[in-house]
């Protein structure tokens, strides 16, 4: 049978179109941008405009409600001279390097223990994992509760014998912010560990195999081969734990409401008060940005170093 | 009528032009190899034919109409891919009719074609399967029936057979070639594989840096290259390329080679006329490895044949023939010799120089100087 | 491969290694089942016994006012309320963020155009970023068009902040299928929605649970916003448990307070339970990649 005839006399001459399909065409040229333009709006109005608004009203008085009166820098500069947010900036600095350094050392180690062929591996992971499911409030309020001054764990400890166990760090301001730590890392490191086993799964096993012959033993060949190879994760890892601490606000406000005083306050929470429970805007919008330099100050060379090590690799 | 003719077309993503002007053209139910080394821009030009990359200047036409701005679904294309790109989701059948279905053809319709490409294919029993349990073979049969189905214009092939082992790859290059005799269909084929395109071409445009570096018959591509390059890139092993000065007459130019003795030959050329402003410079001599044999007593008459004393490097039997490796003017020298003649590497042997086909290139630019 | 016979050191290192693994998972369980018996015992019980002493019997009395009387502020209905306002806000939320992610996922790994990869590496960075920066111009924005403390304004920021992931998801998912499948159907004669549909969609299984269990436990464990922008009326649950705990009138009741909490952690856990695969797959898309 022959192809040709059956196709002979099709003519495909765009210049042939009627001003309907062209208009169809036209239309469906432009399909993938105007299903995106929603995501347009969002980004260029909700993500950046909104940003470039905030910066805008941290340069004002506002207060309640916006006042478009231009006062420069005055909001940064009463903010730096603000107890309350230095207080909050040293909680953040121990918060996250103690919260960070914690959740990749217990995830780091509960990986490698958990990679060693564990029986029941899924199980014993899941346990690990599941607190990474629960909200921040529900985390808070059962630590909250369990680190009762009065009926917590040193109540227990009692009970079992150990009378001269003290454990108030909830009402003592120079320890409360360990106690969000506690909570903290209860609840992200097996986020880390997660990571980390998918990392060690995808570790090729031609290379451990090497390393062996090689005569390397176990211990050396995480410490010397595999873990350095994990250093992506472990630097993703690093940058989504930073987010999480320079974001965490609702863990205060469970666990410790801030309290005593503001002696538990992170700048999140200090943003929430003074931008809508405290009438103060202009200072709340500086705060903000003062936190949005922060997360920028993390993520810029990560992403500069990740584009890179894509277009080299 | 030419079938598809491509004019100018240039292609650029920004950061210089990948394809720098190709002008190509096909007559309906000719098979066009596109061949050349990977990152030439064959596949760029493939999807600039089927509407799936914009041309940057230049035209594409079909028959007498400019497609150049035309969708892809109107091109009336179909193409088989590398990875064959087969839906994940839909069965054999449904790939195959999958075209057919979108442009509306009647349900009844689509199962006689599927049916007509199954048997052309010999894939009926593998219809309600899904893409991910077949073999690679059979997964480039699906790929084929799915372009078959639609009976379009033209047939775009992207390297559909690098990613079948050695013994198929030899066994669907037959199919392919016995589909396009019955069907007399016009396909567009992109392959490295000088093999391939020897064999299957109508025509062949050997590519290089975006640029068509000759376009011809499968003969004149490998007995009449354009440069040193496309000698080169077809035939296997390649052409020798021996550096060596012009001597001789006007009337009777020849090429100095020195023999296994230590002594300067001259070899005649088989066009004087268009070397004689040449002699006395160096230039490169093509000759391909199957003009260098042993003595054979029919061609001892041949003006153009030298015997020639060669000093035999390595020996590597195939069992067809004998491929030694031997030296000419410093140069390693690929030789064809039929399987019984007795060569002893580290010895001289006496061969035989046919230059009825040799090729002469400059030795700065690679482009031919004998024509 | 035939294992070696353990030696003694090596079957004593492998039991430590499970003690070790065994305690660690103590801990992990130890704060959700503290909650859990907290929450069966009364008052009394809770002042004489400790954390870990067993309630005497089953007591569901404080699940019952957790649900449907403890005190939150000034109203005392429990949280039952609030537990369908958190569905009524994640369902259309989860659903739109989605559908969102999907399209521009498609779009931007098939039918890129000029700007696209700008555009994705715009949407990347806007996931990261603090929200803090945008929640008083959003505050702004809701109040201007009468969405304040409504569910659908609600929805409408969750939606915008969650777009930025569920896009990400999608494109690193489809990025990964093979370009030659898009172009096949292209020539084939499909268009943009019909390639969407028939083609693409059909192979995204995964990769929509993933981003749906992702969506749902974000939004469903969200407060932030939620004390932003919800009002009295339209808070979603977690508020309402943070309101219920430090509402003390009248003695603390630690057992409605866990009973409440774990009523709010509940559906999450359940998701994770059921689905916790995918859950660990949401987590670490994109994170561990080669
Ligand atoms: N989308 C693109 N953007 C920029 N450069 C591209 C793109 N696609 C292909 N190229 C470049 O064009 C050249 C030709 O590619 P291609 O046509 O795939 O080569 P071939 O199929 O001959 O191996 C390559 O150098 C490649 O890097
Ligand atoms: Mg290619």
């Amino acid at each position: 049978m022959n192809q040709q005839t059956n196709t002979a006399g099709r003519s495909i001459n765009s210049a042939a179109l009627s001003p309907l399909a062209r208009l169809q065409q036209a239309l469906a040229d432009q399909l993938p941008k105007l299903v995106m333009a929603p995501t347009f709006l969002i980004i260029f109005v909700c993500i950046y405009g909104y940003i470039g608004w905030t910066f805008l009203l941290s340069l004002t008085k506002s207060r309640i409600l916006p006042v478009w009166k231009f006062v420069g820098f005055e909001q940064y500069e009463k903010l730096f001279m603000n107890d309350r947010w230095m207080v909050s900036l040293e909680n953040l600095v121990i918060f996250s390097f103690l919260f960070i350094a914690l959740c990749l050392l217990i995830g780091m180690v509960l990986a490698v223990l958990l990679d060693q062929k564990i029986r029941n591996e899924g199980f014993i992971r899941g346990i690990y994992l599941y607190p990474m499911a629960i909200s921040f409030i529900v985390t808070g309020t059962a630590w909250k509760w369990l680190m009762n001054p009065s009926l917590g764990l040193e109540k227990m400890m009692h009970d079992w014998g150990w009378t001269s166990f003290s454990f108030d760090w909830l009402v003592d301001p120079d320890m409360v912010v360990y106690t969000l730590v506690i909570a903290a890392v209860w609840q992200s490191s097996g986020f880390v560990m997660a990571l980390f086993i998918a990392g060690l799964r995808g570790v090729d096993d031609e290379m451990i195999k090497a390393a062996k012959l090689d005569g390397a033993s176990m211990p050396t060949i995480y410490r010397r081969i595999i873990l350095p190879s994990l250093k992506p994760v472990f630097f993703s890892c690093f940058v989504i734990l930073s987010h999480i601490a320079i974001k965490s606000f609702d863990l205060v406000a469970a666990l410790t409401g801030g309290g005593p005083g503001y002696a538990s306050d992170l700048p999140a929470n200090f943003m929430y008060a003074h931008a809508f429970t405290r009438g103060q805007m202009g200072l709340g919008a500086a705060s903000a940005m003062v936190m949005l330099g922060g997360v920028l100050a993390i993520l810029v060379p990560y992403l500069y170093s990740e584009l890179r090590g894509k277009k080299h690799g | 009528m030419a079938a598809l003719t491509i004019e100018n077309a240039v292609k650029n993503y920004g950061q210089g032009d990948i394809l720098k002007g190709i002008n190509i053209s096909i007559e309906s139910g000719e098979f066009l190899i596109l061949v050349g080394p990977s990152g030439c821009g064959k596949s760029t030009l493939m999807n600039m034919i089927a509407g799936l990359e914009t041309v940057t200047s230049g035209r594409i036409l079909m028959g007498d109409d400019d497609v150049t701005n035309v969708q892809p679904k109107d091109r009336d294309i179909a193409m088989v891919f590398q990875s064959y790109a087969l839906y994940p989701n839909m069965s054999v059948a449904e790939n195959i009719a999958f075209g057919l279905e979108i442009r509306k053809v009647p349900k009844h319709e689509r199962a006689q074609e599927v049916e007509r490409v199954a048997k052309l294919l010999q894939i009926e029993h593998l219809l309600d399967r899904k893409p991910g349990q077949l073999s690679g073979g059979q997964r480039q049969r699906v790929a084929m029936g799915r372009a078959l189905a639609r009976r379009p214009r033209l047939y775009l092939f992207d390297e559909p057979l690098s990613n079948l082992d050695a013994k198929l790859r030899v066994e669907m290059r037959t199919e392919i070639k016995k589909l396009h005799q019955n069907l007399g269909t016009t396909i567009v084929y992109v392959t490295h594989d000088q093999i391939e395109a020897m064999t299957l071409a109508d025509r062949i445009a050997v590519m290089k840096d975006g640029i068509v570096q000759q376009f011809g018959t499968p003969q004149e591509i490998y007995n009449d290259p354009n440069n040193q390059f496309v000698a080169g890139f077809m035939g296997s092993p390649a052409m020798n390329f021996i550096p060596a000065k012009l001597a001789g007459t006007a009337a009777a130019v020849t090429v100095e080679v020195t023999d296994a003795n230590g002594a300067v030959q001259q070899l005649p050329v088989p066009n004087s006329a268009a070397l004689a402003s040449q002699i006395g410079n160096e230039v490169v001599l093509g000759l391909r490895p199957e003009k260098i044999t042993e003595p054979l007593p029919h061609k001892e008459a041949d003006p153009m044949v030298t015997h020639l004393p060669m000093k035999v490097l390595v020996t590597e039997p195939t069992g067809a023939d004998t491929m030694v490796v031997s030296e000419l003017n410093g140069t390693q020298v690929d030789c064809r010799l039929g399987p019984r003649f007795d060569v002893t590497p580290g010895a001289a042997a006496d061969l035989m120089v046919d230059m009825s086909l040799a090729v002469f290139f400059d030795k700065a630019t690679g482009e031919r100087i004998d024509r | 491969m035939v294992e070696a016979p353990m030696t003694v050191t090596r079957r004593a290192a492998r039991l430590g290694l499970y003690a070790i693994l065994a305690a660690v998972a103590f801990i992990y369980l130890m704060p959700v089942w503290v909650m859990l018996i907290t929450s069966l015992k009364d008052v009394e019980e809770i002042r004489s016994g400790n954390l870990l002493s067993l309630p005497s019997s089953l007591n569901f009395d404080a699940w019952v006012t957790a649900w449907g009387s403890a005190c939150a502020g000034s109203s005392c209905e429990g949280i039952s309320s609030y537990f369908w306002n958190s569905f009524q806000i994640v369902i259309p939320a989860v659903i739109i963020s989605t559908l969102l992610g999907a399209l521009n996922g498609y779009v931007l790994s098939f039918w890129r155009f000029r700007g696209s990869e700008l555009m994705f590496g715009l949407l990347l960075v806007g996931c990261f970023i603090p929200l803090q920066v945008i929640l008083l111009p959003m505050a702004r924005t809701l109040a201007f068009f009468g969405l304040a403390n409504s569910t659908p304004g609600l929805v409408l920021v969750h939606v915008i902040v969650g777009t930025g992931f569920t896009t990400m998801f999608f494109r690193n998912f489809y990025i990964g299928l093979p370009q030659e499948l898009i172009k096949a159907a292209k020539l084939d004669g499909a268009g943009f929605f019909f390639i969407f549909r028939r083609v693409v969609l059909p192979l995204s299984t995964p990769i929509i649970v993933v981003t749906v269990i992702w969506q749902f436990t974000q939004i469903w464990n969200d407060f932030l916003l939620g004390i932003v922008y919800s009002g009295a009326e339209t808070q979603p649950v977690t508020v309402a448990l943070n309101n219920l705990v430090n509402t003390s009138f009248g003695g603390k009741q630690y057992n409605v307070d866990m009973a409440a909490a774990l009523i709010a952690a509940l559906p999450t856990l359940i998701v994770y339970m059921v689905a916790g695969k995918y859950f660990v797959k949401g987590l670490t898309a994109g994170a561990v990649k080669g």
